[in-house]
C-alpha cells in the first residue's frame, strides 16, 4: 500500500542527494541545480504530507506553486550572476570565489 | 498496488538520475539528467493526485528553468567541460554527512507510525479549486509572486547588461 | 508668598542663565558678557531685599517648596528652596558682595584675554552659592557645595599659564576635597538613619532624640568635616592662602566673603542638629579658637598684602566657628554678615594695590596715603572694622562673639579669643602702616585706581560703618529679634565686655603704629630677637612641610604595593584576557576561508548535529506524530 512513509523517504533522499550537489560541485552551475534538486524534494513533500493529511484542502498545493515561482526566480538571477561574474573574466568555480577571506 | 508499482519505477528514476546530476564530470549531462530527474517529480505528483502541479512542474521546470541553464552552460562552455575537475576537496565529508542525515531522518520516519495516515482518494476538480482560491483567497501573495517575478525579470537583465557597459 | 517663592527661585536661576549666556554666545564680546553678568547679579540683588523685607514683616515664618525629582524605596530626594531670616540675611550678603565685585572686576580685569570667562565664572559661582543658601535639603546642598568646590578651583587657577595659579587650583580642589568626603558621608549617615534629605525633617528628627549621643557625635563631626574644609579650619587651612593666586576679586568675592564662609552658613542652617550635641560644639568651639589665633599669628609676619589678609580670613572664620561652638548662633551669623563686607573690602583695597603697584610685596609699598586717597581711607575703615573698634561694623559682631564665649563660661575659649582681637588689631595695622603710610618706596606712576572700582570700595566702606547697627540689641530691626531661634538664651550687652575689647584693640593699632608707623621700636631688632619663633611664624609652622612629607614618605611607599598589584595583578589578568581571545581568534580565523561551500557545510554539520541531540536527549520527540 502506498503511505505517506514513502513519499518522505523518497523525499529525504533527493534533498540528501541535493546537499551532496551542493557541498561538493565545484561549478557554480551545478551547484544551481543541486538547489533544483532540494527544491523537488521539498516541493514532494509538501503536496505529499497536503494529500495525505488533508484531501480536502489544496494549501500544500498552492505552497508548491508558490516555491515553483520562487525557484524559477532564484535559478533566473542565480544563473544571471554566474553569468556577470563568467563575463568579467572570472573562473565560476565556487572554490575560486574566495575574496570574502581573513 | 499498480500506484505502488509506478511509486517504485518514479522512485528509483528520481533517485538515480538526481545522483548523475550531482556526481557527473559532465556539467552537460548533468542538465539532462536534471530534466529526467524533474520528469519523474512530474510523475510522482501525478500519483499523488496533484495533475495541474504535474503540468507546471513540466512546463516551467523542464521548459524554462532547464532549458535556461542548458544556455547558459552553452554560453560559458568554453572554460567547462570534462579538463576541470568538477567537486571540491570536501567530497568524503559532504558524503559522510549527507549519509548520516538522511540515516538519522529516515530512521525516525520509520520509528513513526504512518498506517493511519492512508490516502483517501476523492476525486474533484483540482484545478478549478486551485484557480478560485488564487484569485480570492491567495490573490496578494499571488500579485506579490508576480511582482517578484518582474523584478527577477529586470533584475537579471540589468545584472548582466550592467557588465556590458563596463566593458 | 508664590511671588516671594518664584523670586527666590529666579534669584538662584539667573545668574546660571548669565553663565549659559556668556559662555555659549557672548565670549567674543567682552563688555557685554560683563553687562550681562551684572544684570543678572543686579536683578538677583533687587530680588534678594525684596526677599528680606518680605522676611523682617514675620522673621520667624518661613516658606518652603519641593519639586519631586528621585523617589526610591522610601527615600526621596526633592530640589527645594527654603526661605527664612538665615536665607534672607545671606542671599543680602551674597548678592550685595557679588554685585560690587563684579562692578570692580570690570576694571580691574580690563585687558585680560579670559575677560569673558571670568565673568562667566563668577555667574556659575554666583548661581552655585546662592544655590547652597537656598536648598532645603542635605543633597542638593552638597550639589552646590560641590560646584562652588569647581568654581573656586576654576577662578583660583583663572592664570592658569601661571603654574603656581594651577598648582594652588588644584591643591584647593584636593584639599577640601578630604573635608568634603566627611561631609557626604556624615549626609549619607544622618539621611539613612532619618531616612529624608530634608533639613527639617532631620532636625525634628533629632530633636525626638531615637540618635544615641554617639551616634550623633559622629555624625556632626562628619557633617563638620565639610566646615573645616570649606572655611579652612585648622588641619585643613593649607589651601586658603595659596588659593591668593587667582585674581583679587575672585579672593575678595570667593576667598573671603561668600565661599569660605558657606561652612560657617552650614553649621548655621545645621545648628539645631549642631546643638543638639554638645560635644561636638566643644570640640567645634575649640576648633574654631585654634584656628583663629594659629592663623592669627601666622599673618604677623607674611610679606605679602594677599597672604596676610588670607590668614586674617582664616582667622575670623575660626572667630565665626568659635561663636556657633559656644552656642552663639546669631553672633556667629552676625559676624559672617559683617566680615563679608569689611573682608571684601580689604580685598579689594589690595586689589587695588596690587593694580597700581604690579607686587603683592608689602615692602613695596609705602607711603600711598597721598596717592590713593579713596584706597586708602576704605582700607583704614575696614582695619578698623576688622579690629573691633566702636562704632564700626566689627565691633557690634566681635562683640557679640565675646559675650557668646562669655555667656558660655569657658575663661580658656575667651582669654583666647582677646588675644587672638589684640594680634588682629596689630597686624592689619601693619599692613596699614607698611603700605599707606612713610616714604614712597619708589617713584613710580602710582595713581588712584578709576571710579568703576572706588565706587565699590566706598559702598564696602559705608556697608562696613553702618552694617553693625542692626546688632544694637533693642532697636526695631534688631539681627537678634531677626535671626530668633527657639531654646537659645541671648547674651545680653556687658560694658565691661565692650570696653576691654576695644582697649585691647587699642593697644594692638597702637603697637602697629609704634613699629611701623613711627619706627619708634626696630621693627628688624624685634625679628633677630624672636629668632626661632619668627621663622616658625614665617614657614607658617612648617604645615605644608609636614604634609609634603607625609605624602612623600608614606604615601608614596604605600602607592608603590598598590602600583604593583595593579601594574602585576590586575593588568595580568586583563591582559591574559586579551591574550585568550586574540589566541582563539587567530586559529578560528582559519575556518574562514572564503569559500562559500566551506560555510555551507559548516551548516549541515550543524544541523545533523541538532537532530543528533534531539536522539540523544528527547527520544520522545521522534514519536509525536503517534499519538
Amino acid at each position: 500500500m502506498l503511505t505517506l512513509m514513502h513519499f518522505i523517504i523518497l523525499s529525504v533522499i533527493l534533498f540528501f542527494i541535493g546537499i551532496f550537489g551542493v557541498l561538493t560541485r565545484r561549478n557554480a552551475i551545478g551547484i544551481l541545480m543541486s538547489l533544483e534538486l532540494i527544491f523537488n524534494a521539498i516541493n514532494i513533500n509538501m503536496v505529499a504530507f497536503s494529500k495525505f493529511l488533508t484531501p480536502q484542502e489544496i494549501y500544500g498545493v498552492i505552497f508548491t506553486v508558490f516555491i515553483i515561482t520562487v525557484a524559477a526566480a532564484e535559478s533566473v538571477l542565480g544563473l544571471a550572476i554566474i553569468l556577470a561574474i563568467y563575463r568579467s573574466g572570472q573562473k565560476i568555480f565556487a572554490d575560486e570565489m574566495n575574496l570574502m577571506k581573513w | 498496488m499498480i500506484s505502488l508499482i509506478f511509486f517504485y519505477i518514479f522512485a528509483v528514476l528520481i533517485v538515480i538520475s538526481a545522483i548523475f546530476v550531482v556526481i557527473s564530470k559532465n556539467i552537460y549531462y548533468s542538465a539532462l539528467w536534471l530534466a529526467l530527474t524533474l520528469f519523474s517529480v512530474a510523475g510522482v505528483f501525478i500519483l499523488l493526485n496533484a495533475y495541474f502541479l504535474a503540468g507546471i512542474q513540466v512546463l516551467i521546470y523542464i521548459g524554462a528553468v532547464v532549458v535556461l541553464t542548458i544556455f547558459v552552460i552553452n554560453l560559458t562552455k568554453e572554460i567547462e567541460g570534462k579538463k576541470e575537475k568538477q567537486h571540491n576537496k570536501q567530497v568524503i565529508p559532504a558524503l559522510l554527512a549527507s549519509l548520516t542525515g538522511a540515516v538519522l531522518i529516515i530512521l525516525a520516519v520509520l520509528k513513526t507510525d504512518w498506517s493511519s495516515r492512508i490516502i483517501n482518494w476523492t476525486a474533484y476538480d483540482e484545478t478549478a479549486k486551485l484557480g478560485n482560491f488564487l484569485l480570492a483567497d491567495f490573490v496578494i501573495p499571488f500579485e506579490a509572486a508576480s511582482v517578484l517575478l518582474l523584478i527577477a525579470l529586470i533584475g537579471s537583465i540589468a545584472i548582466v547588461s550592467l557588465d556590458k557597459e563596463n566593458k | 508668598m508664590e511671588k516671594i517663592l518664584l523670586s527666590g527661585f529666579l534669584l538662584v536661576v539667573l545668574p546660571f542663565l548669565a553663565f549659559l549666556i556668556i559662555v555659549t554666545f557672548t565670549k567674543r564680546f567682552k563688555m557685554l558678557s560683563a553687562l550681562i553678568s551684572i544684570t543678572a547679579i543686579f536683578i538677583s540683588f533687587i530680588l534678594s531685599i525684596i526677599i528680606l523685607v518680605w522676611q523682617l514683616k514675620d522673621p520667624s515664618s518661613f516658606l518652603k517648596y519641593d519639586i519631586p525629582w528621585l523617589y526610591i524605596g522610601n527615600l526621596k530626594m526633592n530640589i527645594g528652596i527654603i526661605i527664612n531670616s538665615l536665607t534672607a540675611i545671606m542671599l543680602l550678603v551674597v548678592t550685595t558682595v557679588s554685585l560690587l565685585v563684579q562692578i570692580y572686576s570690570i576694571s580691574y580685569m580690563k585687558g585680560d584675554e579670559g575677560f569673558s570667562k571670568f565673568f562667566g565664572f563668577i555667574s556659575l559661582f554666583s548661581f552655585s552659592m546662592l544655590g547652597i543658601v537656598i536648598s532645603n535639603n542635605l543633597l542638593q546642598l552638597y550639589i552646590f557645595w560641590e560646584l562652588v568646590g569647581l568654581c573656586s578651583y576654576l577662578l583660583i587657577g583663572f592664570w592658569y599659564f601661571k603654574p603656581e595659579a594651577a598648582d594652588a587650583g588644584k591643591k584647593a580642589f584636593v584639599v577640601t576635597r578630604f573635608g568634603d568626603f566627611g561631609f557626604l558621608i556624615g549626609i549619607l549617615i544622618i539621611s539613612y538613619l532619618s531616612g529624608t534629605f530634608d533639613i527639617l525633617e532631620i532636625e525634628n528628627f533629632v530633636k525626638n532624640g531615637t540618635l544615641s549621643d554617639k551616634m550623633l557625635l559622629i555624625v556632626v563631626i562628619l557633617l563638620f568635616c565639610g566646615a573645616i574644609g570649606k572655611s579652612g579650619q585648622f588641619p585643613l587651612h593649607v589651601w586658603l592662602p595659596d588659593a591668593m593666586e587667582g585674581p583679587t576679586p575672585v579672593s575678595a568675592l570667593i576667598h573671603a566673603a561668600t565661599m569660605v564662609a558657606a561652612g560657617v552658613f552650614m553649621v548655621a542652617r545645621l545648628f539645631p542638629i549642631f546643638s543638639a550635641s554638645p560635644d561636638a560644639m566643644l570640640f567645634i568651639a575649640y576648633l574654631g579658637a585654634f584656628t583663629a589665633l594659629f592663623s592669627a599669628t601666622i599673618a604677623l609676619t607674611q610679606d605679602d598684602i594677599k597672604r596676610v589678609l588670607a590668614y586674617s580670613t582664616l582667622s575670623q572664620l575660626g572667630y565665626m566657628m568659635l561663636a556657633l561652638g559656644s552656642g552663639g548662633y546669631v553672633a556667629g551669623m552676625f559676624h559672617l554678615y559683617t566680615h563679608a563686607f569689611f573682608k571684601a573690602l580689604l580685598f579689594l583695597c589690595a586689589g587695588s594695590v596690587i593694580h597700581a603697584i604690579h607686587s603683592n610685596n608689602i615692602w613695596q609699598m609705602g607711603g600711598l596715603h597721598k596717592k590713593m586717597p579713596v584706597t586708602s581711607i576704605t582700607f583704614f575703615i575696614a582695619a578698623l572694622a576688622i579690629s573691633g573698634i566702636y562704632p564700626l561694623s566689627g565691633f557690634f559682631s566681635k562683640d557679640e562673639i565675646f559675650l557668646s564665649i562669655l555667656y558660655s563660661g569657658n575663661k580658656l575659649l575667651y582669654y583666647s579669643a582677646m588675644f587672638t582681637a589684640f594680634l588682629t588689631a596689630f597686624y592689619m595695622f601693619r599692613l596699614y602702616f607698611v603700605t599707606f603710610s612713610g616714604k614712597p618706596k619708589e617713584e613710580k606712576n602710582v595713581h588712584e585706581s578709576p571710579l568703576v572700582m572706588t565706587v565699590p570700595l566706598i559702598i564696602l566702606a559705608l556697608l562696613s560703618i553702618f552694617s553693625g547697627f542692626i546688632g544694637i540689641p533693642d532697636i526695631k530691626f534688631s539681627i537678634h529679634k531677626f535671626l530668633f531661634i527657639e531654646h537659645l538664651k541671648e547674651a545680653h550687652f556687658d560694658f565691661k565686655v565692650a570696653l576691654t575689647s576695644n582697649i585691647i584693640a587699642l593697644s594692638g593699632i597702637l603697637l602697629a603704629y609704634l613699629i611701623y608707623g613711627l619706627k619708634i621700636i626696630n621693627a628688624d631688632n624685634l625679628k633677630q630677637k624672636s629668632g626661632i619663633i619668627y621663622n616658625i611664624l614665617k614657614n607658617k609652622y612648617y604645615i605644608d612641610e609636614f604634609y609634603m612629607f607625609l605624602i612623600k614618605n608614606i604615601y608614596y611607599t604605600s602607592t608603590e604595593a598598590i602600583k604593583w598589584f595593579d601594574r602585576h595583578i590586575v593588568d595580568g589578568a586583563v591582559n591574559l584576557v586579551a591574550f585568550l581571545c586574540r589566541w582563539t581568534g587567530g586559529k578560528l580565523k582559519l575556518t574562514i576561508t572564503g569559500r562559500v561551500q566551506n560555510y555551507a557545510m559548516y551548516i549541515v554539520l550543524g544541523v545533523i548535529l541538532i537532530i543528533l541531540a534531539i536522539y540523544v536527549y528527547q527520544p520522545d520527540v521522534m514519536n509525536i506524530v503517534r499519538r
